[in-house]
């Protein structure tokens, strides 16, 4: 099945899957299409070679379109979305980059679950650090010490536990989570807010061919050649909390972009936490408000985030497979409900030789955690293999 | 005229040979002890004539100088009044000194010229052995502990006038039978039984493992929940000492004077139990008479702190030098004093002051920073050095059924049937071997080894908590009689691991 669009369900206008593609590419390159009037234009017209095929006053009958948008549109009319397409793609090849659409196997996964979503990116770098789990890092650019010390902290933890850290490579504290995570060892996504080939900040250069080199990968929803004037970060924004699984604000005054991020996670269903910050600093006011107002959770260790997040560091992701009688027995019983070592000896029926061992495998493993108390809980992870116990 | 005798006296839980030399001359009438004496000593003077008089010996109207060799160490203690009396009377021609020749005469004098026990008798005549004596001659009371002391005739003796008797070869002063009688291994222990302990399985498990192998344990929980209780139940499940290590109880024992005669001869390893308000240094020994403390009273045995939470926290501290070395190191200006202190460590304490945190269930009302105070008086190393930490829950809020329980009779079958493997393999119990016993021992697999080495890493624990671990799997595998360690019994050694506090 194809993306958004119904395209090739309307028997009269069968379209290959290849031209399709590429009127992808021609029609997300019009300025002033966002990813929501894409998707609209898609529906309305059937598909994305429909809606170019009808022209600039079909579709600004569907989609309001600025004169700009309709220049672009009757240019790729012109010239025809084939050689727009392989203009484009050529062009991002020469960058160091490809474009991977929404039609595409290698397009993110965790970009799928939103709606809508930008139909064309441009990638530079390892898909493959899409596929993992992700956390996302952000916050103010004039960061304090403190902050920058946090972000540094936070996102060398994600690395170590295997999280990729995906953030926006602006200055302060994006810049000093995806350095972290880099020196951690760790896989890291900047999203830019720019074409491949102008990044920005100009400043952050170095760090963004080190962030390809090193497994992860740079990615954008704006094409190659595109003319910027101011950044468009709300979009930006909105892409780095759908790739993260959840979303930290490090620092983040009032007002600022990491606010949008903010914002943007609780509209698409993604974790936030917020790390607080003196109730004088005015850095941390967004923060402190953002957990004022219940919007996000308090994170008061790296630690704890791991384990609120439901990795520690070291542990591999939760195998299922391989676990004895008893392990499998103390795990079900947990997920049922938690409990003491003594507890799980009367519900399992076990020794307490037996539960005691099945307990540190299990705890190895990340699927039970004692928080340094007497009650074992399942972890998340465990929860989300209940099926296949 | 001149003469001398031969006593001891103590440093540390060490004795040390002391030559009583006693000059008779003429000159101003007075009794003057050179020598470093201490005070006690110095007050032999009173006791010592008053006992003469009194057992119908003259006191020489001259000048009596009694000084103590080596002069230049310190002496303590009432044991050398029998040596000063008796070097007297030879010094003023009342005795003939020719049966002085190697024999120890040990014991403190009461006014009337009967002989008064006196502490640390068994070291004070292993030393005067050292010096090369045939026979010593001790109050009848510390004839029990002395005869320990192999190659020595013992003879006790009730009052002075005997032992004059004695040396002069009028009458004989009967031997101490050479063989010492061992107390009744199976005189009851003043603990409670485990039988009575309900439900528990998992802390009962872990109890029987640190005894079996000498590890440290805590037992955390809420009040009323048993921690005391099983706590208290190692001293009957602790295995009987060996002869080599009865001798060195008895010593210290007999040095710090707190023990009866039947204590000190007995195979039973010490259990001490010191109040939560002791000091530092009667915890760990010291003072200006050094004394061993309750460390070195423990020493091969066990130290109980109950709410080990309300003991001085330098006091706590002052352990971990004792729990690495298994010696108490005491410097002074005129020297270092070793005393042994070889312990297990028995811990229990709540978990906050209102002892119900982390409880499920149940609402602990202390304020974060309370708690942490409170769970901070267990400093960092010292709760490093805990091998097994079992938090208890009060057993009517669990699910067991008050089934039949264990007796501690036969848990403690079980745990002298390890300790006699572990004596076999390495003559110690496992904590106290190094890392590399451990883990090079034959029995310690490369399952085992990778087991330990991969939860390190998993469970982010330190090298030092890996070591503990190893030698807990090691006793784990001992309680069960097989002499191959599993990766289970990794496993379980792990899940008794001292926790990261909750933040």
């Amino acid at each position: 099945m194809i993306g958004v669009g119904q395209a090739g369900s309307t028997p009269s206008r069968t379209i290959s899957r290849a031209t399709e593609r590429d009127a992808w590419i021609a029609l997300a390159a019009v300025p002033g299409i966002g990813p929501a009037g894409f998707a609209r234009l898609v529906r309305h017209f059937g598909s994305a070679a429909a809606a170019l095929a009808a022209g600039p006053t079909e579709v600004a009958a569907v989609e309001r379109l600025a004169a700009e948008s309709a220049a672009a549109m009757r240019k790729i009319g012109a010239a025809g979305a084939r050689s727009v397409a392989a203009g484009l793609q050529a062009a991002t090849r020469t960058a160091g980059g490809r474009l991977v659409t929404d039609l595409d196997e290698s397009y993110p996964p965790a970009l799928r679950t939103l709606d809508p979503r930008p139909p064309v990116l441009a990638v530079v770098g390892d898909a493959a650090a899409f596929e993992r789990r992700a956390v996302a890092v952000v916050g103010t650019r004039r960061a304090t010490g403190y902050g920058m010390a946090t972000a540094t902290d936070i996102a060398d933890e994600l690395a170590r536990d295997g999280v990729v850290v995906v953030s926006g490579l602006a200055l302060g504290i994006d810049g000093a989570a995806h350095r972290a995570a880099l020196a951690a060892g760790g896989r890291t996504v900047a999203v830019l807010p720019s074409p491949i080939d102008r990044i920005y900040p100009p400043r952050h250069r170095a760090l963004a061919s080190e962030i390809a080199r090193a497994g992860g990968a740079l990615l954008t929803e704006v094409p190659v050649g595109a003319v910027i004037g101011r950044p468009d970060f709300a979009r930006r924004n909105r892409v780095i909390a759908g790739l993260a699984e959840a979303v930290v604000v490090v620092e983040a005054p009032d007002r600022s972009g990491a606010l949008l991020t903010a914002a943007a996670a609780r509209a698409i269903g993604r974790e936030l936490y917020a790390v607080p910050g003196p109730i004088d600093a005015m850095a941390s006011r967004g923060c402190n408000r953002l957990i004022a107002d219940l919007h996000a959770s308090i994170i008061t260790s790296t630690a704890a985030l791991a384990r609120q997040i439901g990795v520690l560091r070291g542990r591999p992701a939760p195998v299922i497979g391989g676990l004895s009688e008893v392990e499998g027995q103390v795990l079900r019983q947990l997920l049922e409900r938690s409990g003491s070592i003594e507890e799980l000896v009367d519900r399992t029926g076990q020794r307490p030789a037996s539960v005691a061992s099945a307990l540190t495998l299990l705890e190895a493993r990340g699927l039970v955690d004692a928080f340094g108390g007497a009650t074992f809980h399942a972890t998340r992870p465990a929860r989300g293999l209940t099926g296949s116990i | 005229m001149l003469a001398n005798a031969l006593s001891a006296s103590i440093m540390g839980v060490d004795g040390m040979p002391v030559r009583v030399e006693v000059d008779v001359a003429f000159g101003l009438p007075g009794l003057t002890i050179v020598g470093l004496a201490g005070s006690a000593v110095l007050e032999a003077r009173e006791r010592v004539r008053a006992a003469l008089r009194n057992s119908g010996f003259e006191v020489p109207s001259r000048r009596i100088t009694v000084n103590l060799a080596p002069a230049g160490l310190p002496k303590e203690g009432t044991g050398h009044d029998l040596a000063i009396a008796t070097a007297i009377l030879v010094a003023s021609n009342q005795l003939d000194g020719s049966g002085l020749a190697r024999t120890a005469l040990i014991g403190e004098l009461a006014l009337d010229g009967s002989l008064r026990p006196v502490p640390g008798a068994m070291a004070l005549v292993a030393a005067a052995a050292g010096a090369g004596i045939a026979q010593a001659i001790v109050p009848a009371e510390n004839a029990a502990e002395s005869a320990m002391v192999g190659g020595v005739t013992i003879r006790p003796a009730a009052r002075l006038g005997q032992v004059v008797r004695h040396l002069a070869g009028v009458e004989t002063l009967r031997a101490h039978r050479a063989n010492p009688q061992r107390a009744d291994p199976d005189a009851p222990i003043d603990a409670p039984d485990l039988v009575s302990v309900i439900g528990q399985r998992v802390a009962r498990r872990a109890l029987e493992i640190a005894v079996a192998g000498r590890h440290n344990l805590a037992l955390t929980g809420p009040p009323g929940v048993g921690k005391t209780l099983l706590a208290r139940a190692a001293a009957a499940l602790l295995p009987p000492l060996t002869e080599v290590e009865a001798a060195e109880v008895s010593r210290i024992h007999s040095v710090a004077g707190v023990a009866d005669a039947r204590a000190t001869t007995s195979l039973r390893r010490p259990f001490r139990v010191p109040h939560h308000t002791i000091s530092t240094q009667a915890l760990v020994g010291g003072g200006p008479r050094i004394r061993p403390g309750e460390a070195s009273l423990a020493h091969r045995g066990a130290l109980l702190l109950d709410e080990a939470l309300q003991f001085r926290s330098d006091a706590l501290d002052a352990l971990r030098g004792p729990i690495d070395a298994g010696i108490v190191t005491i410097a002074r200006v005129d020297g270092v004093v070793a005393l042994p202190a070889r312990f297990m460590l028995l811990a229990t304490y709540n978990p906050c002051p209102c002892g119900w945190f982390g409880i499920t269930g149940r609402d602990c009302n202390c304020e974060d920073g309370v708690r942490r105070r409170y769970q901070a008086r267990l400093s960092g190393p010292m709760r490093d050095r805990l091998d097994l930490v079992v938090p208890l829950e009060s057993a009517t809020s669990g699910h067991g059924a008050p089934g039949a329980a264990e007796a501690s009779a036969r848990v403690a079958e079980r745990i002298a049937a390890a300790d006699a493997v572990q004596r076999r393999r390495a003559g110690a119990p496992n904590a106290e071997l190094s890392p590399d016993r451990i883990s090079r021992s034959a029995g310690f697999g490369p399952d085992a080894l990778a087991t330990l080495e991969a939860r390190g890493r998993q469970l982010g624990l330190s090298l030092r908590r890996l070591h503990r671990a190893g030698r807990v799997a090691r006793t784990i595998a001992d309680l069960d009689g097989r002499d191959a360690v599993s990766t289970q019994d990794v496993d379980e050694a792990i899940a008794f691991r001292p926790k990261e506090l909750a933040s």
